[in-house]
């Protein structure tokens, strides 16, 4: 599924998200919330995934920076240590327990997204009304 | 007896009228002094969800624009999602500054994400990208003659002498190099050389080139007459680099509610790949 390219150039910018994700892979894992750190420039995640066999993996996810998660109504309560969410970002170049935040889903089915899909909305209004008063073409 | 107790209460009259009338002087401009300054103070942000905000949220040219702008209106491209025609935009972007550049620059360009001592090492930017950087840009005025810009990414702060004063001699350059400022009408031109050798954004985090300690620097900002956006237009020379001067433009949206928040975790990345471009 490819990722969106405004989502990506947004979500980091101190420097290039390309050397570390790929951001034409998503993956996705379900866990419970250990630390959620609410800081520039970019806000992290830690998240403990139980397999099948009880096997408890520490999951990083990297987020943007406080601005760009704050636009869309993020806070430092957000997410809370012991909630157990299901979170979908791009993974690492090498496959590690890494990821970069595109969506988290709690239990209770609530999403919560970075500004890039609203800010992506709103453009793509802007055209569709510019499309609307193109002259039309003889 | 008398006469010394009236005096003394005139003087703390007069001393009283002075301490009332001494703001509002403060606040009179002196000859030459534009109370421009005024309507570009305060806090800036990332710019509008709009497709040229969207588009010149790093920076962009007059050329990357026009593309985009030809794109957008042909209606056979209607149905295709606008961060692709965006991608399309900047790729011919990359290539018309790309014909800029010297051959020496082009050795190099662009540069390696991966190489980059920003996300190498958390190094802070040089004025060369910090002036284009993404998110809150702050413009206060200190004392009569001198302007503070200051940066939500890395928190970076430059000075800009307004005072008319000669640009210093023998001095060492710098990252954030030595800004003089004056006003044109309601535009301020902040001029900067003594640039230490570092890295440009041409136009974007992705797209970036070496520059020499021979860069000066031309940034002319100016608000919009709706007062919602600044504009800033840069305008860098370096001979080693650049064939022609190289334009730039970029945009903020006017967010008062915002605030600079610490800068405080920036890490050194433990993994990555080398030759990954966006």
């Amino acid at each position: 599924m490819p990722v969106l390219m405004l989502s990506a150039a947004a979500a980091s910018s101190h420097h290039a998200f390309s050397p570390v994700y790929d951001e034409k892979r998503l993956i996705t894992v379900v866990g419970v919330v250990t630390e959620f750190r609410f800081v520039n420039p970019h806000a992290m995640m830690f998240v403990n995934v139980t397999d099948d066999a009880g096997k408890v993996t520490k999951w990083t996810v990297e987020f943007a920076g406080r601005l760009n998660l704050s636009e869309v109504g993020w806070t430092a309560d957000s997410v809370k240590a012991g909630e157990r969410i299901t979170v979908t970002g791009n993974p690492t170049h090498t496959g590690s327990q890494r990821m970069f935040f595109r969506k988290l889903v709690r239990a209770d089915g609530a999403e919560l997204l970075p500004a890039g899909p609203q800010r992506l909305k709103s453009i793509e209004e802007e055209r569709r009304q510019r499309a609307l008063q193109r002259t039309p073409q003889k | 007896m008398q006469f010394i107790r009236k005096e003394c209460a005139m003087r703390r009259d007069h001393l009283l009228q002075l301490l009332m009338v001494l703001p509002v002087l403060l606040f009179i401009p002196l000859p030459g002094q534009s109370q421009s300054r005024s309507k570009l103070e305060g806090m800036w942000s990332d710019p509008p969800a709009s497709i040229v905000g969207s588009f010149c949220s790093f920076s962009c040219t007059d050329a990357g624009i026009e593309r985009l702008n030809a794109l957008l209106d042909n209606p056979a491209n209607d149905a295709r999602p606008y961060e692709e025609l965006a991608a399309e935009a900047k790729k011919y972007e990359r290539e018309y500054l790309r014909s800029r550049l010297t051959g020496t620059a082009l050795r190099t360009f662009p540069l390696d994400p991966a190489d980059d001592p920003g996300f190498l090492r958390c190094e802070p930017w040089g004025v060369a990208r910090q002036m284009i950087a993404p998110h809150q840009f702050e413009i206060r005025q200190v004392g009569r003659d001198r302007l503070e810009f200051r940066y939500g990414e890395w928190d970076a702060r430059r000075t800009i002498y307004l005072d008319g004063r000669k640009r210093p001699v023998n001095q060492p350059p710098s990252a954030m190099g030595h800004s003089l400022g004056h006003w044109d009408g309601d535009t301020l031109i902040v001029e900067t050389s003594g640039i230490a050798a570092n890295i440009a954004g041409l136009p974007d985090l992705a797209t970036t080139a070496r520059h020499s300690d021979q860069l000066r620097i031309v940034e002319r900002y100016t608000r919009s007459k709706e007062g919602n956006t600044l504009q800033l237009t840069v305008t860098m020379e370096d001979p080693p680099t650049f064939r022609e001067p190289v334009v730039l433009k970029k945009i903020w949206r006017w967010a008062p509610e915002s605030k600079i928040t610490p800068y405080e975790n920036c890490q050194a990345p433990t993994e990555f790949k080398k030759g990954v471009r966006p």
